[in-house]
């Protein structure tokens, strides 16, 4: 009886009011800024981040290819980073851990497996990512992986489970979308680095726009598992401004299955897994 | 909610081209308005199920009856749930991990397509997928076949790169039958429940990427017909094949909110390299209220690609041990 209550309430409001007229995109010539028909400032588009944070969101300089094959092609770009103040506040066992990840970097990295980033590291991959904002609807689609999360605007109650791209509840504060991710996979890192977190963290992301072109991204973590306080990383992000951008497949899934199975293939004559 | 639902209105204004007089239809508001966006389209947003217990194909034994009648339709999926329910397998528990897959993990819905039709295939006229070409049946005999000397020779399914029922096209699976779309100004967005796929369909009238840009779900572009989306598939690679069809298939996908809750997808399927002529297929996706989409990490779970192949390893030494 609901249902038919609201499409008949639908019924109404259109006879009342006739087709609606088509939204001139509406632009804030203070700001430079785009808005959509509600008035929210318009994300809509495909973003991506400059800074190499991927390789590391810490300083530092640039470092050998992890293979000696790769030459500088495979070298690792140097970075200021994104931490405000240059250090991720680690407790001791953490720290610990975070120096036994960058060890074994190479071969612990989620990414190398085609693991789904989790937030914040599927920002700063050095592939676009692009943003869906209609009314209440927002989704942002990762090209690396083809992840993918809803960011739910209205309160859609507590997460059933833990999810590889987290449980995403959205709010606008003034003119910055404001984020809060929680129920995220401890398997994910924040970097190749071997920075990462635990399944408490807890990141409020915020996006501003700066302008029609850039997009401000801030986000605050916490953790106190992993973390003797809350910090926070911020980067601009660009807009992809070829005529043609669009995301891409990167199914990655064949591009692993040699480091996650090649020792389980017919034949496999190297070490046993 | 094993209740069987079916359509409480008429399709009969809508289907009457393609149903002819034998569409069993009580009355639709002919004059249907769906709820619309500021852009003054339809609003085709939000979450979709194709969940259908009606099988692409006509059965053998409904050869002559393209339709059911409401009753008959519900007897049907009344059948179908019971029969399909896994919960009542006999047989070896070792087939599947001690019979561990039982009915919860499946979800085939509980009532057929709003059409009432015995089958989603609309033409040909006989419901059934049309004969393959010559070239296309010694392309298909010549596929070798599936084996578990190493990842790259599992189906795509099994190695979470790609599900048929995800397409595109769409068409109803075993379980996550679930979509999301959402929609700008100039841009559809489909989210899959099955293996998460995404699908951009750029609606502002960009040519398609180039042929060598091939990709395992191709390249979608849409535009509107009146109120009715429409979006082209083409640059598949030819590994993705939908019922053995070839790179060159062309799909055409129809979109339709024709009630607040029904969501007409129908789509035609265009490759005269596999098949003898064009079909299409009409599936009514039903809006999921109250429920949400969670995401389906099908290739970071995926712990069965260890077992198939570690599984077949070990069959391997015993042989070998076994011929000593």
């Amino acid at each position: 009886m609901k249902r038919i209550g609201l499409a008949l309430a639908g019924l109404l409001s259109l006879a009342a009011c006739g087709p609606a007229a088509p939204p001139a995109a509406q632009s804030d010539s203070a700001s430079g800024i785009e808005r959509t028909a509600d008035g929210k400032p318009d994300l809509n588009g495909i973003w991506q981040a400059l800074v190499p944070a991927n390789w590391d969101i810490r300083p530092h300089e640039a470092r050998p290819a992890p293979l000696a094959m790769l030459g500088a092609s495979g070298a690792e770009p140097p970075s200021l980073g994104i931490v405000d103040g240059g250090e991720i506040p680690y407790l001791p066992a953490a720290l610990e851990q975070q120096r036994q990840n960058y060890a074994n970097r190479f071969e612990l990295d989620p990414e190398r497996k085609c693991f789904m980033p989790g937030i914040p590291r599927a920002t700063y991959m050095p592939q676009p990512f692009q943003l869906f904002q209609s009314g209440d609807n927002i989704s942002i689609v990762y090209q690396f992986a083809n992840a993918v999360r809803p960011i739910y605007m209205k309160d859609p109650g507590p997460a059933p489970t833990s999810f590889w791209m987290g449980w995403s509840v959205g709010r606008w504060e003034g003119d910055t979308l404001v984020v809060e991710v929680t129920n995220q996979k401890p398997e994910t890192w924040l970097d190749r680095a071997g920075n990462f977190h635990s399944g408490e963290l807890r990141v409020e992301e915020r996006y501003t726009l700066m302008g029609p072109n850039h997009l401000l991204y801030e986000a605050t973590l916490e953790d106190p598992k992993v973390f003797s306080r809350p910090w926070k990383i911020s980067l601009p992000l660009y807009r992809r401004l070829e005529a043609n951008a669009e995301l891409l497949e990167f199914k990655c899934v064949p591009f692993a299955e040699e480091v996650l199975y090649g020792p389980l293939r017919k034949g496999y004559a190297g070490e046993k897994p | 909610m094993r209740s069987i639902a079916l359509s409480s209105w008429c399709y009969g204004v809508l289907f009457s081209g393609l149903a002819a007089a034998q569409a069993p239809a009580p009355s639709a508001p002919a004059d249907y308005s769906p709820p619309r966006l500021a852009s003054g389209k339809p609003d085709l947003q939000g979450l979709w199920s194709n969940a259908l217990l009606t099988p692409l194909e006509r059965p053998a034994d409904l050869a002559d009856k393209p339709f059911l009648t409401e009753e008959e339709a519900r007897e049907y999926a009344r059948k179908r749930v019971e029969t399909t329910n896994r919960d009542n397998r006999q047989g070896d528990p070792g087939a599947d991990v001690l019979l561990a897959y039982n009915d919860f993990w499946w979800d085939s819905g509980n009532s057929v397509v709003k059409t009432l039709r015995t089958s989603l295939i609309v033409d040909p006229p006989n419901g059934r997928v049309p004969e393959l070409t010559e070239a296309a049946k010694q392309r298909l005999a010549a596929q070798p076949p599936f084996s578990a000397d190493g990842p790259e020779r599992q189906p795509l399914n099994a190695r979470c790169i790609y599900y048929a029922t995800a397409g595109p096209p769409m068409t109803p699976g075993a379980y996550n039958n679930n979509y999301q779309l959402v929609q700008t100004d100039d841009h559809v967005l489909i989210v899959n429940e099955m293996v998460h796929e995404t699908r951009i369909i750029p609606l502002d009238g960009r040519p398609f990427p180039p042929e060598e840009i091939r990709q395992w779900r191709g390249s979608s572009r849409g535009h509107w017909e009146g109120d009715t989306l429409v979006v082209e598939t083409r640059n598949r690679r030819a590994d993705t094949p939908f019922r053995g069809s070839s790179e060159n298939m062309r799909l055409t996908e129809r979109f339709t909110r024709v009630a607040d809750d029904v969501l007409l997808y129908e789509f035609t399927v265009d490759d005269p390299d596999t098949f003898t002529q064009p079909w299409t297929v009409q599936i009514t996706s039903s809006r999921v209220q109250d429920e949400l989409m969670y995401e389906y990490a099908c290739h970071e779970g995926n712990k069965a690609m260890y077992g198939i192949l570690g599984g077949a390893r070990l069959e391997e030494r015993r042989a070998a041990d076994a011929a000593k």
